[in-house]
């Protein structure tokens, strides 16, 4: 995640200049195409053909890049110590128990039922706005497949040491691959598929320390629930909009995302080592301000779907940035003072040099060309990046911590 | 490194008693078997048994010979703050309880959780009173994890528990007006959920009528 800040370009050059210029010739193929996501930018290319799926037509390759959803793997014996009862006296038990029971009771068991408005729905959608979707939805299924791949082995390598948390991680990677699930049938209706198998095998893993896995996850289960329920209350209110029914499945889907953020914060909160001193202030900024960025600078090169569903991209973002930083500031020991105007005027600096940086790539100088003008340009969104970092920040955490707690009037 | 848990607190405290400091005995079954719990779904022929059907996931065992339930003393947990944070600040929480509520209907369970206005059951808590901004609300279960879940997510809320014999005592409130001001500036692309939206989540009438 970091290095998605030094690099933000990258993505765009993937999408833009191989994925959409292949996928339209999908459009008129009978069977769902499957496409592939390519090592990383800088790795070979996958191997052309995969045994055992042989029906495969054309394939198209999507490059990943440094902004695409990560998938993300971590030191599990050091999580089996976190984690491991007989060593850890204070681990909350209550609060995991309370969580397995509500992660048990499966509240959209029944929920991710599709109906035949799907396909007519992708049938009528042409143009420009048939590949931003299609890009959102294998973005979409590729984030929820990478939390399922993590929470299912995390569920397999905790069971002795600690079942309940174990069972809970489970629970969850049973959600994360219904969510997936649901979005590669969506796919399906723009006769694409996502090959997870595939995915699984051939993507690169990001390695991330125990600590660092929870303010990640934390952060992208909450911030997921502010986008989906964001978008969910908008079309409600524009149903002109409308254009495709997964929409409507996002109230009760991102209750699931909320849900899953609540357990990083128990799980944080039984690890107070994590949260406490100045270095996790730090960490935490840091945290929340590398998903901020990338995801202002993420949509605001994929303005186009938002205004497809008739949102304003930036005031979008910024509502969803404002929120996630409201409710993260519920456990996390400091966050960045995203309502103050000058972190706002910070973002839409980056995302202006941003586009100086994709219109070098998109230029027909010589490769060494490109990068010596990309020098100055990276350095000043690091400097922006910087400056936006050493604001001042908030402090906050939960009241289960804070030592003026029995003064405080709720 | 001091432990938080140490600084931790009173509200917390009071969710996690011993086992064996609970009312327990109160209960016909009193063993609860701790989180394994498995909300089934009763088949719908069995509708009219409806209200003998476990209220709280843990208690069905216990429940189900108890045909009327609502005149056993009970323990009920709740959370409380002031009627601004719980109905009007924090927009998750209605889309909780109507995803609650959603599903209580599916698997027809009898409803096990309320919010109340103004609750009366809050004079025997002068500790919590004085911190709180008034008027206030509480959400009010029967199922002790679940609060604490809630706890969790709600985190700016207290936590008590008590005992009463009868819903209607437990869940009896003081007549309040709600009035929120508009938000000064609205910058979400949505509107805000219309006030009165808890209206669904109030006691049952007749309990009202202790007030």
């Amino acid at each position: 995640m970091e290095l998605s800040l030094l690099n933000p370009t990258m993505h765009h050059h993937g999408i833009a200049s191989k994925s959409t210029s292949h996928l339209p010739a999908h459009r008129a193929s009978s069977g769902p195409a499957r496409f592939r996501v390519r090592a990383s930018a800088a790795a070979p290319p996958a191997p052309a053909a995969k045994p055992g799926s042989p029906k495969k037509r054309g394939k198209t390759e999507v490059s990943e890049s440094l902004l695409t959803p990560r998938f993300y793997t971590t030191d599990f014996d050091e999580m089996e110590q976190l984690f491991n009862a007989e060593i850890n006296k204070q681990l909350n038990q209550d609060e995991f128990d309370a969580l397995l029971q509500e992660f048990k009771t499966d509240y959209n068991q029944t929920h991710f039922i599709r109906n035949p408005e799907f396909k007519e729905a992708a049938d009528k959608m042409q143009g420009p706005l048939r590949q931003i979707f299609v890009e959102f939805l294998e973005r979409s299924c590729t984030a929820e497949f990478s939390g399922f791949l993590l929470y299912k082995e995390l569920g397999r390598r905790l069971k002795k040491t600690n079942p309940v948390v174990a069972e809970i991680f489970s629970l969850m990677s049973r959600d994360e691959a219904r969510h997936a699930g649901f979005l590669n049938k969506g796919l399906s209706d723009f006769n694409l598929a996502l090959d997870l198998g595939f995915l699984t095998k051939a993507r690169k893993y990001t390695f991330f320390k125990p600590k660092f896995i929870f303010y990640a996850t934390y952060l992208s289960e909450k911030i997921g629930y502010w986008r989906y329920i964001t978008i969910f209350r908008h079309l409600k209110a524009n149903p002109e909009y409308q254009v495709y029914p997964i929409f409507k499945y996002f109230e009760n889907w991102c209750q699931d995302e909320n849900r899953h953020g609540d357990f990083f914060s128990a799980l944080m909160k039984a690890q107070p080592q994590f949260l406490n001193d100045w270095k996790a202030k730090l960490w935490s900024r840091f945290f929340c301000l590398s998903v901020y960025v990338t995801m202002y600078l993420n949509d605001c090169q994929r303005s186009a779907f938002y205004e497809g569903i008739g949102l304003n991209t930036k005031e979008f973002d910024m509502h969803v940035i404002i929120e996630t930083n409201r409710t993260t500031a519920r456990i996390f020991p400091a966050v960045p003072d995203v309502e103050n105007p000058e972190f706002k005027r910070k973002l839409d600096r980056m995302v202006e040099i941003n586009l100086k940086i994709i219109a070098i790539g998109e230029s027909n100088d010589l490769p060494l060309v490109k990068n010596l003008k990309r020098v100055p340009l990276i350095a000043q969104l690091v400097s922006e990046i910087i400056a936006a970092y050493l604001m001042p920040p908030i402090e906050s955490g939960s009241v289960d911590f804070a030592d003026f707690e029995p003064k405080l009037v709720y | 490194m001091a432990a938080p848990a140490t600084l931790s607190l009173r509200p917390c405290a009071t969710l996690a008693p011993s086992r064996s400091a609970l009312p327990a005995a109160r209960f016909a079954s009193s063993s609860r078997p701790a989180p394994s719990l498995s909300i089934s779904c009763p088949p719908r022929r069995f509708k009219s048994l409806r209200r003998a059907l476990a209220v709280g996931s843990d208690q069905q065992a216990s429940a189900a010979s108890s045909v009327k339930q609502e005149e056993k003393p009970r323990t009920y947990y709740f959370l409380v703050a002031n009627a601004k944070f719980m109905l009007d600040d924090e927009e998750h929480f209605q889309e909780q309880l109507q995803e609650k509520l959603r599903l209580y209907e599916e698997r027809s369970m009898e409803q096990d959780f309320w919010l109340v206005i103004e609750p009366k059951f809050l004079d025997k808590f002068p500790n919590v009173t004085k911190r709180l901004k008034r008027p206030a609300v509480a959400l009010v279960s029967t199922d002790r994890n679940w609060i604490r879940f809630m706890k969790l997510r709600l985190d700016r809320v207290l936590a008590e528990q008590f005992d009463a014999e009868t819903l209607e005592e437990a869940l009896a409130s003081n007549p309040a007006e709600l009035n929120f001001d508009k938000p000064d500036k609205w910058t979400a692309p949505y509107p805000k959920y219309e006030s009165g939206w808890w209206e669904a989540f109030l006691p049952p009438k007749s309990s009202n009528g202790m007030a």
